[in-house]
C-alpha cells in the first residue's frame, strides 16, 4: 500500500488537531458554563431568600400590628364575652344575635386585613365565627391547633381540615385577662406558592414532612421534591427533579413546613450553552478553513522541491545527467540539506564521469598511438580522418553524442590493421590479391578488438563498416545504401579523401581539387552523396582550423584560396 | 425564620393616666352563693362600679334583683357603659368626667358590662333573686348569715374558672364552715 500523500497527511493532522482542540474547548466551556450558571442561579436564590426574609418579616409585623389594632374592638369583645358567658350558663339557649354580631365583626376585620381566613376563637382556640374567603374551611367548633398547648407560639403552621395554614394568633383581652383570640390564617396553597415564586423570580414550593403541600412546578418535579428534608441548612442545594438539575433554596421555615425557592439550572445552562456553542461553531468553522489553507500551502511548499529532486534523481538513473545543480528552495532546513547533498552527489558523479571519460579517451588515444607506431605512413591519418569526420558531422547538423562517436570511432577506424603483417602493411608496391584479402580483414579485426571493451561498443559500426560502399561492393558484408550506418558512410568518405591527398608508400598524394573531383565522380557508387557534399562544405573551415603540418595540405590551401 | 412581632394585645403600650392602681386581687372577683335558694322580697341594694384609670372597679359585684348599680365616671375623660347580656341589655351612653349614670337590674343572671370607648374594660354584675350571696374578704374569709336550714348547694364562682359546687348542710342555730379552692391564675401583664 502506498504511503499517503503529504497533503493528505497534513490535512488529516490539522483536522484532527482542530477537532481535538474544539472538543476540549467545548468540554471545558460546558463545564465552566454549567458551574457559572449554577453559581449565578444559587446566588440569585440566595439574594431572593434574603429579600424574602426581610419582606416577609415586615409583612408579618405589619399584619400582626393591624390585627392587634383591629382587635381593640369593644363590640367584638363584648359580644364574644357575653356569648361565651351565656353559652356556659344554665340556660343553654344561645343568643343568635350575639353570634351574628361576632360574625359581623369577624367579617369586617377579615376584610380590612385581607386575610384568607380570620376567626374569632374562644379560650380553647375553638372557632366561634370566621370571616374571609376561606371562612368555610374553618367552621364553628373546629379547633385551631392544639387546645391543650397553652405555650404554643402565636405564629405557627397548623393543619385545619384538609388544608395547611400559617396561623397568627392575637389574644383578645378584657380587664387584663384573655377571653379568646383572633386567629389569622394564610392558606399554604398554590396561590401562596405563586406569590413565593413571583417574589423569588423563579419557581417555589411548600413542603412539609415528606409531602409537597403546594408548588409552581409540575407533577414529576414535585414528586422528586418531596424528598427534600431541611436538616438545618440555609444555603442552596442542587437536586435532580425529573432528570434536570435544579437549585433549591429554603426561604423560611415554620414548624415542620419549609418554603422553598427553585430555579432550573439546566434550563439556564442550556440557554447559555447554546449561545456558547454557536460562537464555538463559528470559531470552529473559521479554524477549519484556516487549517485547510495552511495545510495546502504547507504541503505545496514542501512537495514542490521534493518533486523537483525526485525528477532530477530519476533523470540521473536514466543516464541523462542534469546539467545544473538543483536550486535550494529555502522552505525548510531539512529539504535544503537534502538538496545540497543531492547537488554534491551530482558534482561527484559528474567528476567521476569526467574521469571515466578521460580514462576512456586516454585508452582510445593509446590504441590509436599503437596503430600509428606500427605504420609511420599512416601517422596522423587517424587524427585527420577524425577531424574530417567531426567537421562533416557538424555540417550535417548531427547531435553532440553522434559527433563524439564519430570522432573517436574515426580515430580508431583502422585499429584492425594491427593484425595485418608488416610485409603486407608496409609494402611499397601494389598489393597482390592475396595480400589485398589480408588487408580486407582489418575492419572485422578492429571490430573484434573493440568488442572486448564495453565502452567502445558505440564505435564498432564505424570500425567494422567503414569500407562498405553504397553500391554494395564494399567489405566485409557488402551492405547497400542506407543499410550502412551514417557514421560509417561519413568515415568512409573522410578516409578516402585523406588517402587520396596523402603520400603513400607506392605513390604521392593528389591535390585536393583532384580528390574532390574523384569523390564527386564516385558518388552513389563508392561514396555517399550527402557525406561528400558535407566534406566539401567543411573544407574551408578545416583548413582554417588546422596547421599546415603537411606541405601538400599547405599547397592545397593556397590553391583553394586562389 | 420570620421575626417575632411583639405579642401584646394592643399595638401601643398600656398608658397610665395617673398613678397605676393596685390590681384588684382575684379573690375579690369571686362570688359565693347558694344556687338552690330563692326568696321573694329580697331587699334591693345599691352598688357602685366606678370607672377609674380605664378600669371598672370593682370588677365583680353581686346584687339582688331590683337593685340599682351606679357607674360614676372618675376618669378625666368620657366613658360609656353598655351590656349585651340577655338579662339586661342597656347602653348608658357616653358621659363625661364627674358624672354618673346608673342602671336597675330586675332579672337574675350574669350581666357583663363594657365600655364602648375603652375596649379592654369589663365588669360583671351577678343578680340574684335572694340575698344569700357574698364576695370574700381580702383574706379569703366570707360569711353568709341567715341561711335557711337544710341541704343546699353552695357555689363559688369566678369569671374565668367557672363554678365550684359543694353540698352543705345547714343546721338551725349552728354555723357551718366550708372552704373552696379555685385554681385561678393571676392575670399577666
Amino acid at each position: 500500500m502506498r504511503a499517503p500523500r503529504l497533503l493528505t497527511r497534513a490535512l488529516v493532522t490539522s483536522f484532527l488537531t482542530v477537532a481535538l482542540v474544539l472538543g476540549a474547548v467545548f468540554g471545558v466551556l460546558s463545564l465552566r458554563v454549567r458551574d457559572q450558571v449554577r453559581q449565578s442561579v444559587a446566588d440569585n436564590l440566595a439574594s431572593a431568600q434574603q429579600v424574602f426574609t426581610k419582606v416577609e418579616a415586615r409583612r408579618q409585623q405589619d399584619m400582626r400590628a393591624s390585627v392587634a389594632v383591629l382587635a381593640e374592638n369593644p363590640t367584638l369583645k363584648a359580644a364574644l364575652d357575653t356569648w361565651l358567658t351565656e353559652r356556659g350558663g344554665a340556660n343553654e339557649e344561645t343568643s343568635e344575635e350575639l353570634l351574628a354580631t361576632v360574625q359581623r365583626e369577624a367579617d369586617k376585620i377579615a376584610g380590612r386585613v385581607g386575610a384568607d381566613v380570620l376567626a374569632v376563637a374562644d379560650g380553647s382556640r375553638r372557632v366561634v365565627a370566621a370571616g374571609g374567603k376561606l371562612a368555610s374551611s374553618w367552621p364553628r367548633g373546629v379547633v385551631i391547633g392544639n387546645a391543650a398547648d397553652a405555650s404554643s407560639p402565636s405564629d405557627r403552621a397548623i393543619s385545619v381540615g384538609s388544608g395547611m395554614y400559617h396561623v397568627v394568633s392575637v389574644p383578645l383581652r378584657l380587664a387584663g385577662a384573655p377571653i379568646g383570640s383572633l386567629e389569622l390564617g394564610t392558606a399554604l396553597d398554590a396561590r401562596y406558592a405563586r406569590e413565593l415564586a413571583d417574589l423569588s423570580r423563579g419557581e417555589a414550593a411548600i413542603v412539609s414532612k415528606g409531602t409537597v403541600l403546594a408548588s409552581t412546578v409540575s407533577g414529576p418535579e414535585a414528586r422528586d421534591l418531596a424528598s427534600y428534608s431541611a436538616a438545618g441548612e440555609t444555603g442552596a442545594r442542587t437536586m435532580t427533579l425529573a432528570g434536570e438539575a435544579w437549585a433549591v433554596q429554603p426561604l423560611s421555615r415554620l414548624g415542620d413546613v419549609t418554603f422553598l425557592a427553585l430555579a432550573s439550572i439546566d434550563q439556564a445552562a442550556a440557554g447559555q450553552t447554546r449561545a456558547a456553542l454557536e460562537g464555538l461553531a463559528w470559531v470552529g468553522a473559521g479554524a477549519i478553513v484556516l487549517a485547510v489553507i495552511g495545510s495546502v500551502w504547507l504541503a505545496r511548499t514542501l512537495s514542490e522541491p521534493i518533486d523537483h529532486l525526485s525528477q532530477s534523481l530519476t533523470a540521473m538513473t536514466t543516464g541523462a545527467l542534469p546539467r545544473e545543480a538543483v536550486r535550494v528552495s529555502g522552505t525548510s532546513r531539512e529539504l535544503d540539506q537534502l538538496t545540497e547533498t543531492f547537488n554534491s552527489l551530482l558534482a561527484s558523479v559528474a567528476s567521476a564521469e569526467a574521469e571515466a571519460e578521460a580514462t576512456y579517451l586516454g585508452a582510445v588515444r593509446a590504441l590509436a598511438a599503437a596503430l600509428d607506431a606500427r605504420d609511420p605512413y599512416t601517422a596522423g591519418h587517424s587524427e585527420r580522418v577524425s577531424m574530417f569526420a567531426v567537421a562533416m558531422g557538424e555540417e550535417l547538423k548531427l547531435d553532440s553524442d553522434a559527433i563524439e562517436t564519430l570522432r573517436l570511432g574515426a580515430l580508431l577506424h583502422d585499429i584492425g590493421k594491427i593484425g595485418v603483417p608488416d610485409e603486407v602493411l608496409r609494402k611499397s608496391g601494389a598489393l597482390s590479391p592475396a595480400e589485398f584479402e589480408v588487408i580486407k580483414t582489418h575492419p572485422s579485426a578492429g571490430a573484434r578488438i573493440l568488442r572486448s571493451i564495453p565502452f567502445l561498443a558505440p564505435h564498432i559500426p564505424i570500425v567494422e563498416l567503414h569500407h562498405e560502399r553504397p553500391d554494395g561492393l564494399g567489405y566485409p558484408y557488402g551492405l547497400r545504401g542506407d543499410d550502412i550506418p551514417l557514421a560509417a558512410r561519413i568515415v568512409h568518405v573522410a578516409d578516402a579523401f585523406d588517402a587520396m591527398t596523402s603520400a603513400r608508400a607506392y605513390r604521392s598524394g593528389r591535390i585536393p581539387v583532384e580528390a574532390i573531383a574523384e569523390l564527386r565522380r564516385c558518388v552513389a557508387t563508392d561514396f555517399d552523396g550527402p557525406s561528400v557534399e558535407a566534406l566539401i562544405a567543411a573544407l574551408p573551415r578545416l583548413v582554417a582550423a588546422t596547421e599546415p603540418v603537411d606541405p601538400k595540405a599547405f599547397q592545397w590551401a593556397r590553391a583553394r584560396s586562389a | 425564620m420570620p421575626n417575632r412581632a411583639p405579642s401584646s394585645a394592643s399595638a401601643y403600650e398600656r398608658r397610665s393616666v395617673g398613678p397605676r392602681p393596685k390590681a384588684q386581687p382575684e379573690l375579690k372577683n369571686v362570688v359565693i352563693f347558694f344556687s338552690d335558694l330563692t326568696a321573694a322580697g329580697a331587699a334591693p341594694m345599691h352598688a357602685s362600679i366606678a370607672q377609674k384609670d380605664e378600669q371598672f372597679a370593682p370588677h365583680v359585684v353581686a346584687v339582688t334583683t331590683g337593685s340599682s348599680v351606679a357607674f360614676p365616671n372618675e376618669d378625666p375623660f368620657f366613658h360609656n357603659v353598655f351590656s349585651l347580656s340577655r338579662g339586661a341589655t342597656f347602653n348608658l351612653g357616653r358621659y363625661p368626667s364627674g358624672s354618673s349614670r346608673s342602671q336597675t337590674f330586675n332579672q337574675p343572671g350574669i350581666v357583663k358590662v363594657f365600655c364602648e370607648i375603652h375596649s379592654h374594660m369589663s365588669a360583671v354584675i351577678r343578680v340574684f333573686n335572694h340575698g344569700w350571696f357574698t364576695v370574700p374578704n381580702e383574706d379569703g374569709t366570707f360569711v353568709i348569715d341567715g341561711v335557711p336550714p337544710g341541704d343546699h348547694t353552695l357555689v363559688a364562682w369566678h369569671e374565668r374558672v367557672g363554678e365550684r359546687r359543694d353540698r352543705v348542710t345547714i343546721r338551725a342555730g349552728a354555723a357551718t364552715s366550708i372552704s373552696f379552692t379555685l385554681p385561678v391564675l393571676e392575670p399577666g401583664p
